[in-house]
């Protein structure tokens, strides 16, 4: 039957055809198309695999971002203790060198009054002394005599006033 | 509202064509040309190989195609008109002998018939050349796309075929060929696509289509001797020592090479399973097209017009439902095919067992 003989003619041109058809294909189209395409799904995997990578980044740089923040504030809060202690002692130390001043002043003060009070008493000793002579001799002219007795009686009397002060 | 007219359109012009057909057939008996139907001829003559290429609607006329004999005188060319309407030209006519029925033959001075070699641009090889056209032109302009778009995916029919292409490669050469698909993908990806195009340039009806190209077993043979070809000529040592020394009992192998005799024979029925299969089941598609549609015309010989209109609308449900199955049919065989030749080609292919099992991570 004609339908099961195969013709020469046309498997001679088949022959042809095909391998024609895969000579082309073959060197021009079918490695470029599949290269292509494996290229294309290998981009699409690593955009993918691209994108997770960026979005886990993303992630930790907002956490880090927030540590560095909670960082700084816990800085900023020690400056601030830093600052406050540090006033409080300059206040103190000021507080304490006026006081040591006035201290001193007062001092100064005591000895100068002690000083002059040396001096007047100095002075009232001689004074008292001379007045004293001047009322004895006022006595004494009374009594006309004048005796050294009485001159030592005096003098023992003054440093019994004296020491009294 | 739409779908309606358009039906109520189709509708017209099938009844029209019948119609036209009706009278044209009345005609033509009325011409005195009183042919028989006869159906068995009929289907031989669309399944078979042609010199010239039909029209629609024409009885006698024909696309011309060139003939290339070569004849016990050297070589002739000359153009299929000049003897399809069974003249003689140049001492060569197209027999209606039994024996050469329908070819060319040189007819000898004592008046017997000799087939030349005929290198016929026949029909069917027209058909050929067209899908190999057909092939060339949609792969090439998806090529185009990635040298142009680079990594842009193709759109439209391009990246339909894309799809078709990443589902031949991606999903079953490489997976069955591993590491060596790149070197047997070409091959099987033009099998794939030139199969296909012949498949679906067979269903249409007028002229770029119509040949029955892979529903012939010249076709398939081409085709299947490649795949015999390419599968043993990158047989390892294991493959053919599976062929020869198989490992099997030694009494099925020693006294009586047994195995051996099984093995060599399923070296030749691989390839001609591939053969007999896309041949035996386009052209039975085709083949049931045709006897639905020739329904027709034996029932309004039979049993008059009536019938004959009756028969016709069955017919033309039945006919478009295998045809719409021929498509489907068309992928299915034309993706069997080249699986099967990938899987014919990973057996040629095998390592020695120790191998495979010593170093699996290298198989993927």
């Amino acid at each position: 039957m004609e339908l099961f003989t195969p013709e020469f003619g046309l498997v001679f041109w088949m022959f042809v055809a095909f391998v024609c058809l895969y000579c082309i294909l073959a060197k021009w189209a079918w490695p470029y198309i599949i290269k292509s395409m494996e290229e294309r799904a290998d981009l699409i995997d690593k955009g993918v695999a691209y994108a997770q990578e960026a979005k886990s980044q993303l992630d930790n740089a907002k956490a880090e971002a927030d540590k560095l923040l909670a960082e700084a504030r816990n800085e900023q809060a020690d400056i601030l203790r830093e600052a406050a202690k540090m006033r409080n002692e300059l206040i103190e130390k000021a507080r304490s060198d006026a006081a040591d001043e006035a201290k001193k002043v007062s001092q100064a003060v005591q000895v100068s009054l002690e000083q002059s009070r040396k001096e007047a008493e100095k002075q009232l000793r001689t004074e008292v002394g001379d007045l004293a002579l001047q009322i004895a001799e006022k006595v004494i002219r009374r009594n006309i005599a004048s005796d050294d007795a009485q001159r030592a009686l005096v003098d023992q009397y003054l440093s019994e006033v004296e020491t009294k002060n | 509202m739409k779908s309606k007219i358009i039906t109520a359109i189709v509708a017209l012009v099938i009844v029209a064509l019948m119609g036209w057909g009706y009278y044209s057939a009345a005609q033509h008996r009325a011409h005195g040309h009183t042919s028989e139907l006869d159906p068995k001829e009929t289907i031989f003559e669309h399944l078979g190989d042609a010199y010239g290429w039909e029209v629609p609607f024409n009885h006698s006329l024909r696309i011309p195609l060139p003939i290339i004999v070569w004849g016990q005188d050297g070589l002739h060319c000359f153009m299929s008109n000049r003897i399809t309407g069974g003249e003689t030209y140049d001492g060569f006519k197209i027999s209606t002998s039994e024996e050469h029925n329908g070819k060319v033959v040189q007819v000898m001075p004592d008046g017997s018939e000799v087939r030349p070699w005929d290198f016929s641009i026949t029909k069917n090889v027209a058909g050929l050349f067209i899908a190999a056209l057909l092939v060339i032109w949609m792969v090439m302009k998806l090529k185009r796309w990635y040298v142009r778009n680079g990594m842009k995916a193709p759109r439209g029919a391009k990246g339909f075929l894309e799809l078709v292409v990443d589902f031949v490669y991606g999903d079953t050469i490489r997976p069955i060929l591993g590491k060596h698909a790149p070197k047997y993908a070409p091959y099987l990806l033009t099998a794939f696509f030139f199969i296909l195009t012949m498949n679906l340039l067979g269903l249409i009806v007028i002229f770029p289509g119509g040949a029955n190209l892979t529903g012939n077993i010249a076709v398939t043979l081409v085709l299947a001797v490649l795949t015999f070809l390419i599968t043993n000529f990158s047989g390892t040592r294991e493959y053919w020592k599976e062929i020869f020394w198989p490992e099997v009992p030694m009494a099925l192998k020693c006294p009586v090479p047994m195995m051996q005799l099984i093995e060599v024979l399923g070296m030749f029925t691989k390839p001609l399973a591939l053969m007999v299969r896309l041949f035996a089941n386009m052209m039975s598609g085709h083949m049931v097209v045709l006897v639905l549609v020739l329904l027709i015309f034996i029932f309004t010989s039979l049993f008059g017009v009536g019938v004959g209109i009756g028969t016709s609308i069955f017919s033309v449900a039945f006919t478009l439902f295998m045809l719409l199955l021929d498509v489907l049919v068309s992928f299915i065989q034309a993706y069997v095919f080249t699986i099967l030749s990938t899987i014919f080609i990973s057996m040629a292919l095998e390592e020695p067992h120790e191998h495979a099992e010593a170093e699996p991570v290298q198989e993927n």
